[in-house]
């Protein structure tokens, strides 16, 4: 605890993102008689005595005002939040149980599968990864998920528009994990720790579940926090080219989108409010996984 | 091989809405899509190889050689531009911000350079547009036919926005490589020896510090050509980026593959230059290999 206070940076980042958590979480449930579904216009707005569906921030009740169209932009930041959220645990999760498996496999298994899973790795980096995100989202409709992975009916509607971003991202996202769980996995199988477990008879299996993971997984769900800015970054990115999650449901980068290419003088706040928390989730994952990466690797720390 | 999941093929947009199952049933076997997708896959990659895509789905049916040929060159300009203003800005800031190391100068790079890499370029864009199209009203919002102004008008917003990241990047990599090279012997050994400060900075220090600099130049290229995608939609520049991701919304897959494909082709061909690169410029890699 006191380690964290001595970084700033690392405490400011983690204070945001508990604020950034509730706020996704209670906000769009929060009905205080002002709060509109996000997809849905104000009816004071879109009928307001002037006849126009634009509200500034503060007017009426509505904290950052409306829309071009009349939807409460703080539902709106509020529900983008989830989305931002929720693709980017998910991916992390995905990628972290595939990325482990791979990196796992890459150092314990016999050579004709782990030379394979390497080159595979390796060939993973040899392409751009929004590219292939971009090829992949075109690609996987949800319907298809739907029917080749039938466990995915349990998705809630309003969030199976987000499962090819999800699929996309996490497809491009684990081979940075594996390559790091390699790496750290070689480092740590042939310590005394291990050797000495492995001399009293345990089994692989039991030696990388019980030994060698508790080691290296705080360093690795450290640098997975870095990873998690890129994907939402790459989710708000996709939605920004109008391929990620699709209107009506709102996600910071097409809120971005929407607001860039309406009239941007008369709607400044509609384009800050999403860039500016973007921005600022962006750097405090950077932040805390940098901070606790440091934290948790005493080398750095030096 | 990608584009065999895609939903409702090319055969039910070219029937339209109404057609009956029949009809979607014949144009998808005209356009021989009914075949098994193995069998697809290979004919589409024997035909990519002798530089055949085929033809676009929608629009005029235009080939899709042609139509990378037209965006191709408009989005190399914009990467090429890029990547020389990233490289050189980079560079400049790295080595500056490696020589006055925790001091005043090296702070704001780094504080600058953390913005660069952390600020998405879809954030930038749009109010980077605001300040200079729309306050200051000196450049223009997005790209137009006749151009009076010519190209590099048109492209000089979208070359700052796309190379900011790239250049930060190269910022950082090149003060961490400065610094760790300004710690060396021969460094403290040319000093005694009294060799002019800036020399020795360029043609000592900076000589040394830039390899890594050079690799990391041709990866960061993945970015541009990402970046591009994004900042060709946000500035409405017509190349390729812009017609993939048009594509992708009309599920025209000859387009996205054969733009996938030569994009992913450009940065493949782009790092083998750099590797090919590194050798003329460091005579120990140029040695170690006869």
């Amino acid at each position: 605890m006191k380690r964290i206070l001595k970084d700033p940076l690392l405490a400011i980042g983690i204070v945001f993102l508990t604020l950034l958590f509730l706020f996704a979480i209670f906000m769009p449930t929060i009905r205080t008689g002002q709060l509109q579904p996000p997809n849905e216009p104000r009816f004071d707005a879109v009928f307001s005595p002037i006849g126009k569906p634009f509200l500034t921030p503060g007017e009426k009740g509505a904290t950052f005002g409306t829309d071009d169209i009349g939807r409460d932009v703080l539902a709106r930041l509020a529900q983008g939040a989830r989305v931002s959220l929720v693709v980017g645990l998910t991916v992390q999760i995905l990628a972290l149980f595939f990325g482990m498996l791979m990196g796992v496999l890459g150092v314990f298994a016999p050579k004709w599968i782990r030379v394979p899973l390497l080159r595979l790795t390796d060939a993973m980096f040899a392409f751009p990864d929004i590219l292939l995100a971009i090829l992949l989202v075109a690609t996987l409709s949800p319907q298809y998920l739907l029917v080749r992975l039938p466990f995915l009916k349990v998705v809630p509607d309003e969030w199976i528009g987000i499962l090819p971003v999800v699929a996309a991202l996490s497809i491009t996202a684990w081979p940075s994990i594996a390559r790091l769980v390699k790496v750290q996995v070689e480092s740590v199988k042939d310590r005394e720790f291990v050797v000495a477990s492995r001399a009293a008879g345990a089994s692989t299996p039991y030696l990388v579940v019980k030994h060698i993971l508790p080691q290296v997984l705080p360093l690795i769900l450290a640098v997975s926090m870095v990873e998690m800015a890129g994907t939402v970054l790459a989710e708000s990115a996709l939605s920004f080219i109008g391929i990620g999650v699709q209107a009506p449901n709102p996600s910071w980068g097409n809120m971005i989108n929407n607001a860039r290419s309406g009239d941007i003088t008369a709607h400044l706040s509609l384009l800050m409010l999403p860039c500016i928390l973007l921005s600022l989730t962006i750097f405090a994952l950077n932040f805390v996984g940098d901070g606790l990466q440091s934290l948790f690797d005493p080398k750095a720390r030096g | 091989m990608a584009g065999e999941a895609a939903p409702g093929d090319a055969a039910t947009i070219e029937a339209g809405e109404k057609a009956s199952q029949q009809d979607v049933e014949r144009i998808r076997h005209q356009m021989g899509l009914d075949r098994p997708w193995p069998v697809r896959y290979v004919e589409t990659v024997v035909h990519a190889a002798q530089g055949d895509f085929g033809k676009s789905y929608t629009g005029t049916k235009e080939p899709v050689g042609t139509i990378i040929a037209r965006t191709l060159p408009l989005t190399a300009l914009l990467a090429m531009l890029s990547i020389v203003v990233a490289s050189g800005v980079g560079i400049l800031l790295g080595t500056i911000s490696g020589v006055y190391r925790n001091k005043a100068p090296d702070r704001l790079i780094l504080t600058v350079s953390t913005l660069g890499v952390t600020i998405p370029t879809f954030v930038l864009a749009p109010v980077l547009v605001y300040i200079f199209a729309v306050k200051l009203n000196q450049l223009p919002v997005s790209w137009r036919v006749d151009r009076p102004e010519g190209d590099f008008f048109y492209l000089l917003l979208p070359v700052l926005i796309l190379s900011a990241r790239p250049a930060a990047l190269i910022a950082r990599l090149t003060r961490a490589s400065m610094i760790e090279t300004l710690q060396q012997e021969f460094i403290r050994t040319a000093i005694a020896k009294g060799v002019p400060r800036l020399r020795l900075y360029i043609r000592h220090a900076l000589r040394n510090a830039i390899l890594p600099v050079v690799t990391a130049i041709g990866t960061t290229f993945g970015i541009l050509l990402t970046g591009s995608f994004i900042i060709e939609t946000a500035f409405t520049i017509p190349g390729l980026g812009m017609r993939t991701i048009e594509a992708i919304k009309a599920l025209d897959m000859p387009v996205v593959q054969a733009a996938v494909f030569v994009t992913g082709a450009l940065f493949i061909l782009i790092n083998t230059v750099v590797d090919m690169l590194l050798p003329l410029l460091d005579p120990r890699i140029r040695e170690s290999q006869v």
